[in-house]
């Protein structure tokens, strides 16, 4: 069900629609790599609407892990990197 | 339109003070703001991710303008009143 393998090469979706979601601002339009594949979890952008669990839609759930000057440009203090848990739709594949 | 609380990595907000030996509750009613909160979402008046969400649709001068478990009372608070659980 997962799209996505640990190692894959993803970048986050470019700005973020009204609502509740669970990627930052400062990590959208990123490049980052998989790191662990939780399985399968309701998407919390929907069930912050009150959705409920049977209808709501379930994707994979991914730890990602973004590089510190991926995240803040010239302004990164290596090596840092930081790590988020995303949902599937918020990512693209990223060509490697 | 980027809501209030989504400020991660922005700058202008001055340092963060660590305090040392920092005590989960400061006064004695967070703790119980935190106990209602946990037990309002086991009873299912609301789920985690809708609370989350309230937390962000709070006016944004109660956002800055509140310590962390103001915002959770004032969150508690509005999703009570919009499910009509609270006149």
């Amino acid at each position: 069900m997962a799209r996505f393998a640990p190692g894959d090469r993803v970048r986050t979706r470019a700005a973020n629609p009204q609502g509740h979601t669970r990627l930052p601002r400062y990590l959208c339009n990123r490049t980052g790599t998989i790191e662990a594949v939780h399985g399968i979890y309701p998407l919390p952008d929907e069930r912050a609407l009150g959705m409920a669990l049977e209808s709501c839609t379930k994707e994979a759930l991914y730890t990602v892990i973004f590089e510190g000057g991926e995240v803040w440009r010239e302004r990164a203090i290596e090596p840092l990197s930081v790590s988020a848990d995303l949902w599937e739709s918020y990512l693209a594949a990223e060509r490697a | 339109m980027p809501s209030t609380h989504d400020v991660g990595g922005a700058s202008g907000f001055g340092p963060i003070v660590r305090e040392g030996g920092e005590p989960a509750f400061h006064h004695e009613w967070e703790a119980r703001v935190f106990v209602l909160n946990r037990r309002l979402l086991e009873l299912g008046f609301y789920n985690l991710d809708e609370f989350r969400f309230a937390i962000e649709r709070l006016p944004p001068e109660r956002y800055l303008g509140s310590t962390y478990y103001e915002k959770w009372f004032l969150a508690i608070e509005w999703l009570l009143a919009e499910k009509g659980v609270l006149p």
